[in-house]
């Protein structure tokens, strides 16, 4: 075919020029590879939160005790927050499947016998099991009657099994000691392992709320409370109906400061959104701006090209080149440069993409949008800084350019 | 067959205008030796441009094998070119880094339809001209003689009928000129039509016939008596630089 002729004696004059060739492909390398790795990078954050969220629970919302903006530590200093306060949010707010308060201590001396472990304690209501969908594996949960009895009975979590029973088999029944308070073993929590922070999610004793109130932590306030709403789309009503509800409880008029915190799904994926999101503007930024340069240089040397080819392009018409031959040959210098550096440029962006999330905390993750959009990218650039040249090269009079 | 009648060229407009070719008019058939002559300055070269198609008279007729050249578009005069003209330039015109034999089929790629056996043809060609040892060569590894056969054999590889050379001696020693005046004697035994344009009377009486252009017009058309012969001279040329 005629135009795979033409074709191909543009690629041979870009095998030829090799440096001219790398020079004008360059900046598509660069550009299309920061390309490919904010889209890596976009994806990769898009999962993380999405893997956030579904952890804290997507249709959960934390209410915590103490004012602030950023995500609490969890603490128990704060003592505004009350069981009272549960039950007002259970009868006056709609639509909310669980309501469950919680109190807790951390690193709290638990023994039995000779051995001793330091662990979390919890003081939950039976929803807690539902509403943290964290279930036993062994004997039972906490129940309303251990609640109503301040039952001296307690859940423990799989380290706590086995630093204070070994290979025993089974701990059902043994009893053990939080702060001279001697408890009953009632069941065993399904192992969760460890968190992101490196925090052992397994290291925990869970017993009755008015159990830790009254008897190990001589409180009269919960920590947080857990709610569980019966749709995720009615939760920023939700909350902002528990913020007023709360507010009035503690008598807190604004521009007072709430003496609690709301986190909401929203909130998390803010909160993970907000790492990555600064690096990928500046990326975009980047990618943008050398595919622009890119171009301009790409259509720089083309220009200087076909001024130094004139009497190439001059004897070519002579010997039966149309204009559009000519235009079709540069107009292919110009897009097999893009192509072939967009190609270059994804094989770099997805070295980088698979190479980021273990050198740094940044997720990334690889998929095909960003080659199908590069290509479309690149054959626009190619086309916008390829016509020019191209034009120029086939005005030419075949007269004046063999002179 | 070549028909010129009543040719104008005239660049610029208005009070700028230079007129350079003034009512030119002649016939060459198929199958002549011609020699264009004349001084630098006297419209040769815009008269050569003309006949080759590279150009547009400002005014007359041209007609080539009977089709009017004039109101023809550009893609239609581009494929003319490519079939009906070989062109030889003073410049060798070859392209740098592309060994001899890729410069031969250059032409080839703007033939319809494509040759399917290109890569033989231009063989053949340079093995016609004497360089069948120097296929691969670049330009730049060839010597001037040899450049100017390469680009007669890219002229010869579309198989036109007529050969248009400019001054092709120019640039070449005497004896390397004679060679290359010696494959155009051959090409016109062949039955090729060649058309030399020259300043230089040696190399025009070469030809079977010279028309001599002064000032935009013809002077004078006439028929060579006794056309030199290139390649005895070639021959004899070579034989006392030898004993030399």
């Amino acid at each position: 075919m005629r135009l795979s002729r033409i074709a191909s004696e543009g690629i041979q004059s870009l095998k030829i020029n090799k440096l001219r060739t790398f020079f004008m492909m360059a900046g598509t390398i660069v550009g299309i590879a920061a390309l490919t790795i904010i889209m890596a990078i976009g994806k990769g954050t898009e999962k993380k939160v999405m893997k956030r969220v579904n952890n804290f629970g997507p249709k959960a919302v934390m209410l915590i005790a103490g004012g602030g903006k950023d995500l609490p530590p969890p603490d128990m200093t704060v003592t505004t927050l009350t069981l009272q306060d549960a039950d007002a949010i259970r009868n006056q707010i709609d639509g909310l499947d669980i309501v469950s308060p919680m109190a807790w201590d951390f690193q709290v001396n638990v023994k039995r016998e000779a051995n001793q472990h330091q662990a979390t304690v919890w003081g939950v209501e039976p929803t807690w099991h539902e509403a943290w969908n964290w279930y036993v594996v062994a004997g039972e949960g906490v129940s309303d009657q251990d609640v109503a009895t301040m039952a001296r009975v307690c859940i423990i979590g799989e380290t706590v099994r086995r630093e204070l029973f070994g290979q025993q088999s089974d701990p059902i029944g043994e009893r053990l000691y939080i702060n001279k308070v001697a408890l009953t073993v009632k069941g065993v929590l399904k192992s969760r392992g460890t968190s992101a922070m490196g925090g052992d999610f397994d290291s925990r004793v869970v017993i009755p709320i008015t159990t830790a109130m009254r008897r190990v932590m001589n409180v009269d306030h919960v920590g947080a409370i857990r709610l569980i709403s019966k749709d995720a789309s009615l939760i920023p009503q939700q909350a902002e109906a528990v913020r007023s509800l709360i507010n009035k409880r503690h008598h807190i008029t604004p521009p007072e400061e709430d003496d609690f915190r709301l986190v909401t799904p929203t909130v998390i994926a803010q909160i993970v959104k907000g790492s990555a999101g600064t690096l990928s503007i500046l990326l975009i930024a980047l990618a943008a701006l050398s595919l622009f340069v890119g171009g301009v240089v790409m259509m720089n040397i083309l220009l200087i090209s076909v001024a130094e080819r004139t009497k190439e392009i001059g004897l070519r018409r002579a010997v039966g080149a149309t204009r559009g031959d000519v235009f079709a040959q540069f107009l292919t210098e110009s897009l097999a440069v893009t192509i072939v550096g967009t190609i270059l440029g994804s094989l770099l962006g997805l070295g980088v993409s698979t190479l980021l999330p273990r050198i740094t905390q940044m997720p990334a993750i690889v998929t095909w949008e960003p080659f199908v959009l590069a290509l479309a990218f690149a054959l626009l650039v190619g086309t916008f800084f390829g016509v020019q040249p191209a034009r120029r090269a086939a005005r030419l009079h075949p007269v004046e350019s063999l002179r | 067959m070549i028909e010129l009648e009543a040719i104008d060229k005239t660049y610029g407009g208005g009070d700028t205008a230079t007129p350079v070719l003034k009512g030119v008019s002649f016939r060459i058939q198929a199958g002549e030796y011609v020699a264009l002559m004349g001084a630098s300055g006297t419209g040769k070269s815009t008269l050569m441009n003309i006949v080759g198609c590279l150009d547009k008279p400002t005014g007359g007729q041209f007609q080539l094998d009977g089709t009017d050249v004039v109101t023809m578009d550009d893609n239609a005069v581009s494929h003319l070119r490519n079939r009906k003209i070989g062109f030889v330039f003073q410049q060798f015109h070859l392209l740098e880094r592309t060994t001899a034999l890729k410069n031969v089929m250059l032409p080839l790629i703007y033939s319809e339809p494509y040759p399917g056996d290109a890569q033989r043809r231009a063989e053949k060609a340079l093995a016609a001209v004497g360089l069948n040892d120097r296929m691969y060569y670049r330009p730049s590894e060839l010597s001037g003689g040899q450049q100017q056969r390469v680009a007669i054999a890219r002229a010869l590889i579309t198989d036109p009928q007529i050969i248009l050379a400019d001054e092709p001696t120019g640039n070449l020693d005497s004896t390397s000129g004679l060679e290359i005046l010696a494959i155009f004697k051959r090409l016109h035994r062949d039955g090729r039509t060649i058309i030399v344009v020259t300043h230089d009377e040696e190399v025009a009486e070469h030809a079977d016939r010279i028309i001599l252009l002064t000032d935009g017009k013809i002077e004078q058309d006439r028929r060579v008596a006794q056309p030199r012969r290139a390649e005895k001279e070639c021959t004899e040329h070579g034989e006392q630089e030898t004993a030399e």
